[in-house]
């Protein structure tokens, strides 16, 4: 969302328009969020999501996997994506030009931490060349500077400018083929009682009570915790202070569920005998 | 008396929600269900945990659930309770658990009227210190200093300019059978806590310190570390008054508060002049705490 915000206020100082707003879904940080920037010389009235971008970023690689990032793209338009891949090892929907920078790695190199937003805006400095690396500088200090500080806008257009030398640009393959999203439509006489949800088994999965446990969150994770089993001296620290139900107890200890660990690292920062670490 | 080994393996508030990665709250809801098991009907107000607990269809709640209005928290609670009594289900265990800003600000009618018809009901307050789900904005529970969106820095002012609220003592005042305040970071206090609760009959209030890494601005891994601070500082007391008996359960090494609030990033701007009022807040904080547990009869 900052990353919008800061694109669209890099094309002002290119003398262009520019507009950006979030999508507001019920997730919280660290899941995967939409937002929208549009760019153009004349003024912009439109203020509707856009379903035929000319450009899609995508944050997180693992979202290639996950969603159909090139769906609505225009036939010229470019991808770009924050992967440690070559540009023809990226499947996609269909073949398109893709931008491709290991956006994670700079990060955590210059901020850190594996926030990429600034990163990934120096790829779509270098990827679409419309807007100049000096109105991006000043586009991120304006949008980051109030929020975290100087010195840390600072920090986030330096890895901008990294990204920027080290994006890479081609082609993709295509032919992936990606599920239609479902979703539980009951008709009015399957509808319980004032929209009470009943733990129910549909064709699209569960619903009602419980039914979250399909919903797997370790999509989210950077960093994954380790346990070695020889340190470890089954306190159960970790199980108890996991938030996400993602430490099982198990016979000789504890695991791992990485079908749910978001990696936050409290598991890490907790063990007494430091028997976690964590790991990209 | 409780400890970790004794909890069972099944979680009632599943893996799946969407919290936030380190989400205090998420590990207070997991161990109260762990607590208090299948029997149990939860509701929740307006906030976080509402959200990420469940989006509809979906829901991490493995028991009954009901959301009603962000006021209604004390007075649902207390009628789902009485419609069980009616059934004959007294073994059930009713729990609201709202956040600061629906206790604090929004709910506390509806909680001093419960409270005072002693209605037997469990009302948890996961204390995170602002409005988390909308975006972080002050409530009556977020400390003096702390940055929110309602509460900027600017040059005039910078952060919260008001101290915080306490309500525990005001559920103190009205003599319900048992109040208790807690932290995620102290499992063995929660844990005996909750035990205590869950066994207990009549009006129970438990305020839980849980601390919010995107609303505090820490990293995520610190937020046991962070309500570990809290309470050693003497920023937050861990005590339990039961049937007009207060306790102190846990005495704070009294570490300098800087070193709780340099941890987090919604403290950054405060100057020298604010950390001191902090200290001296915390000072007067205890020595009242300590008071209040000896007009209680608890403490020498």
């Amino acid at each position: 969302m900052l990353a919008a915000q800061a694109l669209a206020s890099a094309a002002f100082h290119d003398g262009y328009y520019g507009v950006a707003f979030p999508f507001f879904g019920a997730e919280r940080r660290g899941a995967p969020v939409l937002a929208f920037a549009r760019i153009d010389r004349e003024k912009i009235y439109q203020k509707t999501q856009i379903y035929e971008p000319d450009c899609v970023v995508v944050l997180d690689d693992k979202l290639v996997d996950l969603v159909n990032v090139a769906e609505g793209l225009k036939q010229d338009g470019i991808a770009i994506i924050n992967s440690s891949k070559k540009p023809d090892e990226i499947e996609l929907e269909r073949e398109a030009k893709v931008a491709v920078v290991d956006a994670t790695t700079i990060a955590l190199e210059v901020l850190g931490t594996p926030i990429t937003n600034s990163a990934m805006l120096g790829a779509f400095a270098k990827a679409t060349g419309i807007i100049s690396m000096d109105a991006l500088e000043k586009g991120i200090m304006d949008i980051f500077g109030p929020r975290i500080g100087v010195e840390r806008a600072k920090r986030n257009i330096e890895a901008a400018k990294k990204a920027y030398e080290s994006t890479d640009i081609g082609v993709c393959k295509g032919g992936r083929m990606f599920e239609k999203g479902k979703k539980w439509l009951p008709n009015w006489d399957e509808l319980p009682i004032g929209l009470a949800t009943r733990a129910l088994k549909t064709d699209v999965g569960l619903v009602g009570i419980g039914s979250f446990v399909e919903n797997k969150t370790g999509t989210w994770r950077t960093f994954r915790p380790v346990i070695n089993k020889e340190k470890c001296v089954n306190c159960l620290l970790c199980w108890f202070y996991c938030p996400d139900g993602a430490i099982k107890r198990v016979s000789d200890g504890v695991e791992v569920d990485y079908d749910y660990c978001k990696g936050c690292g409290i598991c890490a920062n907790e063990c007494p005998v430091k028997a976690i670490t964590m790991v990209r | 008396m409780m400890t970790i080994k004794d909890l069972p393996l099944e979680d009632y508030f599943t893996s799946g929600h969407t919290a936030c990665p380190g989400c205090g709250p998420a590990i207070l809801a997991k161990v109260i269900m762990k607590v208090f098991g299948k029997n149990t009907v939860i509701y929740t107000p307006a906030n976080c945990l509402l959200v990420f607990g469940g989006t509809y269809p979906y829901l991490a709640w493995k028991v009954p659930y009901h959301h009603v209005a962000f006021e209604n928290t004390a007075v649902c609670i207390a009628g789902i309770r009485r419609a069980l009594k009616r059934m004959g289900r007294d073994d059930v265990h009713v729990i609201g658990i709202a956040g600061d800003g629906g206790t604090a600000d929004i709910g506390i009618q509806a909680l001093s009227g419960a409270a005072e018809r002693n209605e037997d009901v469990i009302y948890i307050m996961y204390d995170n210190e602002a409005y988390m789900n909308t975006g972080i904005q002050r409530s009556s529970s977020t400390p003096y200093g702390a940055w929110t969106t309602t509460t900027p820095v600017g040059k005039v002012r910078a952060g919260k300019t008001e101290f915080k609220k306490d309500v525990p003592r005001i559920m103190i005042a009205h003599n319900v059978p048992y109040v208790a305040t807690a932290c995620i970071s102290f499992p063995n206090d929660l844990l005996a806590k909750l035990e205590k609760a869950k066994r207990i009959r009549g009006f129970r209030y438990l305020q839980i310190l849980a601390p919010c890494p995107t609303g505090w601005r820490f990293p995520p891994e610190k937020t046991i570390e962070v309500g570990r601070l809290a309470v050693e500082t003497g920023m937050w007391t861990l005590y339990e008054y039961e049937n007009g008996v207060m306790r102190i359960n846990h005495k704070p090494k009294m570490i300098p508060v800087e070193e709780y609030l340099k941890l987090q990033g919604r403290f950054r701007h405060l100057s020298e002049e604010d950390v001191k009022r902090i200290q001296d807040y915390v000072k007067r904080k205890w020595e009242s705490d300590l008071a209040l547990c000896r007009a209680y009869g608890g403490c020498e």
